[in-house]
């Protein structure tokens, strides 16, 4: 018995050791930073947050903030509903939803969870899906962090060459990185726009998220139907994304059956109501 | 004697295995639930930096003790794997590594958001209003429920 004892220690030391980390581990993590920017997987939930406030602080530079306590607090409910069911339903700050009065038909997500929606494209929709299908192409857009993968990779290169006391200096140290880096993205939700991929990613998610919430994942496709509208009229509309024609080709095949009509229905009735307050 | 030898492996055997993996809450603040599932009962506030035990995965769901040693749920995207790896309890509520700590202060921080706050170009004016809009849970879960949503 005494001659077991020390070889049953060691089966249990060596059943419960791991290597630190081990070569297919290393390889895995390699093939992931290969796949996703180099920008958005170094920059934490935090930073995230700072940096998606001063993007929606330059959207409201440029835009009106339509302060409608009722209507905001409806599409902050909508919103919310869709939050719970994604694949990212915390972020540092928590998901925030607003409304920008301007006629023109968009919608906006910055970092970390700042949603607006333009007082055109809340006209736009017909129902309260079609409210939730624009909205839930734009948490798509959070919950794969595509507003972080504009910020130009060169800026984060830099910031990681400054030292302690240039990291919070003066403009051309961190702070000059930190106001560039909020431009790349300003100017990728308001004028570039996403790539045709990531666009597809968001609308596919998008169908997804509204049918595990209970939504028409078909709202989606009667959105684009009157987005596609008014882009044959040559109105903006949705200007830094593709064309509504390209994006129903695949929201159209994706769409899965029908929601309980029903609902879409009692749903409609409290959109009319909300949109009454205006 | 001999069933009491190989008590002694067996012990000895718990102690070399690995300790429960370790979390730190990542957001401002969360609960920890009863179930998983946001809407059910809160059974404490969470803080950033506050470390919790991994106890089990359950899809998108930890179940966690906290410090204090009440069990619940957090969802996955609150927390980040901590690297310091806990033997047990955390000693205190509060207390993530140096290391992320560091991660933390790298440029996209207050400091510089607050620098930007008198720039030409940014209403921050107005984003505090935007901040202040929230709903309480029992209203989202009306809502759910009136809008026959899941």
């Amino acid at each position: 018995m005494k001659r077991l004892l020390p070889v049953a220690l060691l089966c249990a030391l060596l059943v419960s050791w791991k290597p630190p980390v081990s070569l297919s581990k290393i390889k895995k993590a390699k093939k992931g930073m290969e796949l996703v920017s180099g920008a958005a997987h170094k920059i934490n939930e935090e930073e995230e947050y700072h940096i998606g406030r001063a993007v929606a602080a330059n959207i409201l530079g440029q835009y009106t903030l339509w302060k409608n306590g009722a209507l905001t607090r409806y599409v902050n409910l909508v919103g919310g509903a869709l939050v719970l069911r994604c694949q990212r339903p915390e972020t540092y700050g928590g998901y925030h939803f607003a409304l920008l009065d301007t006629e023109e038909a968009n919608a906006f997500s910055a970092p970390g969870g700042i949603i607006f929606l333009t007082r055109g494209i809340v006209e736009m929709a017909g129902d309260e899906d079609e409210l939730a299908a624009v909205l839930a192409h734009e948490i798509q857009h959070i919950v794969a962090r595509d507003p972080l993968k504009a910020i130009r990779s060169q800026r984060l290169k830099a910031l990681g060459t400054f030292t302690a006391g240039e990291a919070v200096g003066s403009r051309g140290g961190a702070l000059g990185v930190f106001q560039d880096s909020v431009m790349d993205i300003s100017g990728t939700l308001l004028q570039k726009g996403y790539s045709r991929g990531q666009e597809k990613n968001a609308d596919l998610g998008a169908l997804e998220l509204l049918a595990l919430t209970g939504y028409d994942p078909g709202a989606l496709r009667d959105m684009l139907e009157k987005i596609r509208a008014v882009e044959k009229k040559k109105i903006k509309a949705f200007s830094a994304h593709p064309s509504a024609a390209r994006r129903m080709a695949y929201v159209a095949g994706n769409a899965g059956p029908a929601a309980d009509s029903n609902g879409r229905e009692a749903r409609g009735a409290r959109f009319r109501q909300a949109l009454a307050r205006r | 004697m001999k069933k009491m030898a190989w008590l002694l492996v067996l012990l000895a055997a718990a102690a070399l295995l690995p300790a429960g993996k370790a979390l730190v809450v990542q957001v401002l603040r969360t609960n920890l639930l009863a179930q998983p599932d946001f809407l059910s009962a809160g059974l404490c506030s969470l803080q950033k930096g506050n470390r919790l035990e991994l106890l089990e995965t359950q899809g998108s769901w930890y179940r966690v003790r906290n410090a204090g040693g009440v069990k619940g749920f957090v969802h996955r995207s609150a927390v980040v794997e901590s690297k310091v790896t806990l033997s047990g309890i955390a000693p205190g509520p509060k207390g993530a590594s140096q290391d992320e700590l560091a991660l933390a202060a790298k440029g996209f921080d207050e400091g510089n958001e607050k620098k930007l706050r008198n720039s030409k170009g940014f209403n921050f004016a107005d984003l505090g209003w935007v901040m202040e809009q929230d709903v309480a849970l029992p209203a989202l879960s009306r809502f759910l429920r009136d809008g026959r949503l899941k």
